[in-house]
């Protein structure tokens, strides 16, 4: 299992007309070991920024991040090669017209040989039941097709991390159900951000993000239970009243982030 | 997103003729239909070309509908430019120019058509291959190829969404409503692809441990 580390990473950025830049994740310091770790939060709470600093998607405007050592700004090449990274929509991550195509050109770089590449485009397709949509066209699959293609197209080069961002949420139930199988039975380290609470609940450790901070690290259930608490303090009561306070401050009880 | 048409036919497995010939005998096919568009001054003789492209698009088996869906985005565009044209030089010139586009995207159809996009691919990449001696790296013209052929219906699809809406607000004529939307979904779309390809590590340099982040943070500049 790949050891991620993020030392004191932050990310913030310059927003025209603010004298100070604008920050999306507040300092954090965390170590990711476990198989399975989720991250969850509200809409705009940093749970993307997070997960793209550990592919090198995003630089950390201070501190680093490392996977296995590898630094994700001045080894990204290296950290990309281990960490795959999932998108929530498969249409702005499939580059090619058909299936087949999408996961050949995954192997571009790792396989030199066409018919060696061909041959492994169409075992990693098998592997995912897609081998019959692999020459239709990636707009007449449906969601689901699209996002297992998505996953295959990434597995194709077998990253050591999977890194998904919301992956199942233009999913159906069936697909959903579907998606969390498929990555219950992969070998390699998950990490994902979700709104579905019922795939937060199968995992190892669940991180709850909240106004660009992590305000509770730990054990599924109960990170589940303290995104459920903050989301009802945050709720404004039904009905017409007068403008109620925001009551979204950080909540740190309990939290598990460990020291480096 | 709708409107997802494909400028060029999109690959049909097959074993026809087209499909077995080499590859530098089709780009070579598309090269000499594009040098002939400056060439032919005959409408007749630009009319037999396009005939006779019709004729190896249907022989390799790919069908009407699909050489119908290949030419099809550019008939409206091709229909204005031929009034203009006629108007102004007369119909034999009109005709000669609209009917030696036509030849041209049927020919390119026919390589698109009967070429896995992965042999073209690896095609261009070949071709590429002696400007690695001035630092360039073939397979990112490859890659090139590989992002206009997703980019080009793309734009299309947006465009074509883009309409719909500007109608059923009632201001199809309002020129700002439909261009300045598709140039906002093209640049976020050119981002979006940008994330994709660096996420799955294609288009870095072979040898590039320094490679900048697709999104830099404040403190970071991309050189």
């Amino acid at each position: 299992m790949s050891t991620i580390v993020l030392d004191r990473a932050a990310v913030r950025v310059a927003v025209d007309g603010r004298p100070a830049p604008k920050t999306l994740l507040g300092e954090l310091s965390l170590r990711l070991t476990e198989q399975r770790i989720g991250v969850i939060g509200a809409n705009g709470s940093g749970k993307s920024t997070l997960l793209r600093l550990l592919n090198g998607l995003v630089a950390p405007s201070s501190g680093t991040v490392t996977v296995d050592g590898s630094d994700t700004v001045r080894a990204v090449r290296e950290v990309r090669r281990r960490v795959g990274f999932v998108f929530t929509d498969p249409l702005s991550q499939l580059v090619m017209p058909t299936g087949r195509e999408d996961v050949e050109l995954s192997l571009r770089r790792s396989v030199r040989n066409a018919r060696e590449r061909s041959s492994q485009a169409e075992a990693t397709l098998d592997r995912f039941g897609l081998l019959p949509l692999a020459d239709q066209s990636i707009y007449e699959l449906s969601g689901g097709e699209r996002q297992l293609l998505a996953l295959a197209a990434v597995l194709a080069v077998d990253p050591e991390v999977l890194v998904l961002d919301e992956p199942s949420t233009l999913l159906d139930l069936r697909n959903r159900e579907l998606l969390r199988r498929t990555l219950a039975g992969l070998s390699q380290q998950v990490i994902l951000s979700t709104h579905d609470l019922d795939l937060a609940l199968d995992l190892d450790r669940v991180l709850v993000v909240d106004a660009g901070s992590v305000v509770f690290d730990g054990g599924p259930a109960a990170a589940v239970a303290h995104y459920r608490a903050i989301c009802a303090e945050t709720l404004p009561a039904p009905g017409p009243g007068p403008d109620r306070p925001r009551l979204n401050q950080p909540h740190v009880s309990q939290p598990r982030l460990e020291q480096l | 997103m709708s409107g997802h048409g494909f400028l060029f036919a999109n690959y049909v497995p097959g074993n026809s003729l087209l499909h077995r010939a080499p590859l530098w005998l089709k780009f070579l096919l598309v090269l000499a239909c594009g040098m002939a568009s400056f060439l032919i001054v005959d409408w007749v003789v630009a009319a037999a070309a396009l005939v006779l492209m019709c004729a190896l698009f249907l022989l390799s088996g790919a069908g009407f509908r699909r050489l119908f869906r290949a030419v099809r985005p550019v008939l409206p565009v091709l229909a204005a430019i031929g009034l203009f044209q006629w108007w102004q030089l007369g119909g034999p010139t009109a005709a000669r120019i609209v009917l030696n586009v036509l030849v041209c995207i049927v020919a390119a159809s026919i390589l698109t058509a009967t070429t896995p996009v992965q042999r073209l691919l690896d095609g261009v990449a070949s071709l590429a291959q002696p400007f690695r001696r001035f630092g360039a790296d073939p397979e990112r013209f490859a890659l090139t190829i590989a992002i206009m052929l997703r980019s080009i219906p793309f734009i299309a699809g947006a465009y074509s969404d883009v309409r719909d809406s500007a109608r059923a607000r009632g201001l199809e004529r309002n020129p700002r409503a439909l261009i300045l939307p598709v140039f906002i979904t093209t640049v976020a779309f050119a981002r979006q692809t940008g994330e994709a390809l660096a996420a799955r590590g294609l288009g870095e340099h072979e040898t590039g441990e320094h490679a900048p982040p697709a999104t830099p943070a404040a403190g970071h500049s991309l050189p």
